[in-house]
């Protein structure tokens, strides 16, 4: 007797239930282990493909972007102190157990940037892909975001450019510093109250969220 | 696909929008392949007599669903960087509702609306103009009801963590349900198709 004909449906859904039949058996989530490759580490170090300059995330702050978790890693004391908008505060110690997601953009900042870069490597070695630390930490955050310094012999290039990190860094509460180095020193180390700007979402170019298209 | 590359900055915004474009015209050229590109035969599967984009779709899924589960099995593919749209039950409910009810009466969901566009079909530039001044509806009303638009937040969740089974069982029985469905739609065709 002959075998009985298949249509190609038949047979591709006979492909379909015996893959899913074995799928019973399947691990397809990767455990708490990693390989580190040392020298894409390096690679990834060297070509500084692995922070976020403060300017840049000023803007994402201005956008209203919400695709990226901040991290601040400094003392909770400092942290009710000041702390850029939208960060969370997560101490060094208690990263393993923070909630942060594989798939998600983690940007780490403390008072320099020699914690933010061991945080960044601690995370690395546990996974986490899309890890970056703030160039210069809270300190770049200051001089370049919230105290922007035009310097004495400015072009109009400069001056175009000064126009711009003086409207971000009044949003953020900061005061440009105008002409050089003098009055600079004065008004450098009073930082924004906490309450103004913080989370209350875009005021200055409101940009609209954008929302991603997905499905057909 | 393209989502952890651009995230992580592997590649930048010039060079998404090019990978963009490539898909979207893969995209575009199979679904007119499948003869999605007619508001005819979109229709016909609210009629009944040809459930070609139920099987298509869920053929869709279920290849898809068996790829990424065995490349993960397989350790090409860490699931732990797939990015998920976050679960919003409640509006995406009301979401999916008002996008078939659009479906149904304008014969086209957004991606085919644009394939049959740019094949020059009339009824596409109808449809093109009604998601624009949709879109615009939207914007504009958003604030009023963004309360809704973010309500039930179930963060990025997949269907084992919902149910708490095992991966591997949530993926056989959306394939058992899958071929029960292609056979249950073939049956389906054969009745309606008889009686237009």
């Amino acid at each position: 007797m002959r075998p009985p004909q298949l249509t190609l449906n038949q047979k591709l859904a006979a492909v379909a239930l015996a893959l899913g039949a074995l799928a019973l058996f399947s691990q397809p989530h990767r455990g708490p282990f990693v390989k580190l490759d040392a020298h894409e580490l390096a690679l990834v170090v060297e070509q500084e493909v692995d922070h976020v300059k403060p300017a840049e995330l000023a803007a994402w702050i201005v956008e209203g972007r919400s695709d990226y978790r901040l991290i601040d890693l400094r003392t909770t004391d400092e942290f009710a102190a000041y702390h850029i908008p939208t960060a969370e505060n997560a101490q060094l110690t208690a990263l393993a157990e923070y909630p942060l997601l594989r798939n998600e953009k983690i940007v780490l900042y403390s008072a320099g940037g020699i914690h933010s870069a061991q945080a960044w490597l601690l995370l690395r070695a546990q996974g986490y892909e899309g890890v970056y630390t703030v160039l210069g930490g809270l300190d770049g955050w200051k001089d370049e975001v919230l105290f922007p310094v035009l310097p004495a012999e400015a072009g109009p290039r400069e001056r175009a450019l000064f126009e711009r990190a003086a409207a971000v860094a009044q949003f953020f509460g900061g005061q440009p510093r105008t002409d050089g180095a003098a009055v600079a020193e004065a008004e450098a180390n009073v930082l924004p109250k906490l309450a103004a700007p913080v989370a209350t979402g875009p005021a200055v170019p409101a940009a609209p969220r954008r929302k991603k298209k997905e499905g057909c | 696909m393209m989502t952890p590359f651009y995230k992580y900055g592997l590649f930048g915004d010039e060079i998404s929008l090019l990978v963009a474009f490539l898909l979207g015209l893969g995209f575009g050229f199979f679904l007119e392949r499948a003869g999605f590109g007619s508001a005819r035969k979109l229709a016909a599967q609210f009629y009944l007599y040809d459930m070609s984009v139920f099987k298509v779709m869920f053929t869709a899924i279920v290849t898809a669903m068996l790829g990424v589960t065995y490349l993960g099995w397989l350790g090409w593919l860490d699931l732990d960087l797939v990015y998920l749209v976050p679960t919003h039950l409640g509006p995406q409910i009301v979401g999916g509702l008002v996008l078939g009810v659009g479906f149904v009466v304008g014969g086209y969901c957004p991606g085919t609306s644009v394939a049959a566009l740019a094949t020059g079909r009339l009824d596409a530039v109808v449809y093109a103009l009604g998601i624009f001044a949709g879109t615009f509806v939207y914007a504009e009303v958003y604030p009023t009801i963004q309360g809704f638009v973010n309500a039930n937040a179930m963060g990025q969740v997949t269907l084992p963590e919902v149910f708490e089974l095992p991966w591997g069982l949530v993926v056989f029985a959306v394939v058992v349900i899958a071929v029960t469905g292609f056979w249950g739609a073939t049956l389906i065709e054969r009745r309606f198709r008889s009686e237009s």
